[in-house]
């Protein structure tokens, strides 16, 4: 009896276009949502920094970074097209990836379920590459050495994906072990510590030296404002791609 | 595990296909990302620095490295 009340989700699986769907348009509301967030708060961290650039421009006289060829307010639109751009784009590949590991995650519904994978993808793709390489606004990257950084990104990202693999199986090894919830949680979370560990110490670091006419706040308030968008963004596609998700789902028996 | 109904929270969801064109895509948009946010018009050479030009606050704000 309980197993049939306890069970929200159908349990005929739904197709893949109607989850892929779904996930897209919350991916879509979750850029707007970050888009909006970046208008109201990150570019407000970002203004310092670019006043910041023009009276160094201004007093060297030489390279910039082709600023002009849009205004500002231009700039501001792109920033939010951006925004939605990336939360479209990372709603298309979580779609495909919730697809394939969907019977592996916790969770009844495919909103829990939709919410945790959402919750790994945050950790993995915006939080570990926040601690290892936090952002930065205009004018404070060496532009010599955006390569290098850009590598040390896409490494980070790299080694966080393998290691939230490698995580996902251990959890599957210990369940078919027959390992109950608290003591798969707790490898879980030690072997997580682990590889976050190993990424911090074993990726390279930043190259840059932060110039000493930046001031630490313009950095930090940079900093934050982009990884609180970045939370907005994914919380975004957990929230609303999930609840669309389960609104196809749920079974008839259920409300 | 279907016998033990309080052991797991976890009811096990049968198994979803996901098509090629699915992957595919996901592959399509991360590439068209990477283009977008990358500085060299090298691959886009006439509108590569255009776009980038543009959405260069979404590449600031997203923490991708930049200038
Ligand atoms: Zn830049």
């Amino acid at each position: 009896m309980t197993e049939v009340l306890d069970r929200p989700s159908t349990t005929q699986p739904p197709g893949f276009g109607t989850l892929f769907s779904r996930l897209v348009a919350g991916g879509l509301v979750a850029g707007a949502l970050a888009g909006v967030f970046s208008l109201l708060v990150t570019e407000r961290a970002i203004a310092p920094a670019l006043d910041l650039e023009e009276a160094r421009t201004a007093g060297e006289a030489g390279h910039d970074h082709g600023e002009e060829l849009f205004s500002r307010g231009e700039q501001l639109v792109g920033g939010f097209l951006g925004t939605v751009l990336a939360g479209v784009v990372l709603a298309v590949v979580f779609a495909a990836v919730y697809g394939a590991v969907r019977h592996r995650l916790p969770g009844r519904t495919d909103f829990a379920r939709v919410t945790v994978l959402a919750a790994v993808g945050f950790a993995v793709l915006a939080l570990l590459p926040a601690l290892k390489l936090p952002a930065s606004p205009p004018a404070v990257g060496d532009p010599d050495t955006v390569g290098t950084r850009t590598a040390i990104y896409g490494a980070t990202l790299l080694c966080g994906v393998v290691a939230a693999v490698l995580v996902g199986v251990l959890v599957q090894a210990l369940r078919a072990r027959g390992v109950g919830v608290p003591g798969t949680t707790v490898a879980a979370v030690v072997a997580s510590a682990v590889a976050l560990a190993l990424v911090l110490v074993l990726v390279p670091d930043n190259p840059d030296v932060i110039a000493a006419d930046v001031p630490a706040a313009v950095v930090w308030d940079f900093r934050l404002a982009s990884l609180g968008q970045l939370a907005v963004l994914w919380a975004g596609i957990g929230l609303a791609g999930g609840w669309f998700a389960d609104r196809a789902t749920r079974g008839p028996r259920v409300r | 595990m279907t016998s033990v109904p309080h052991a797991h929270p976890a009811t096990a969801a049968s198994r979803i296909a996901v098509p090629a064109w699915a992957w595919a895509l996901a592959l399509l948009g991360l590439f068209g990302l990477y283009l977008i946010a990358q500085d060299n018009g090298a691959v886009l050479a006439s509108m590569g620095g255009t776009a980038h030009e543009f959405f260069h606050d979404a590449r600031h704000s997203l923490g991708m490295p930049c200038h």
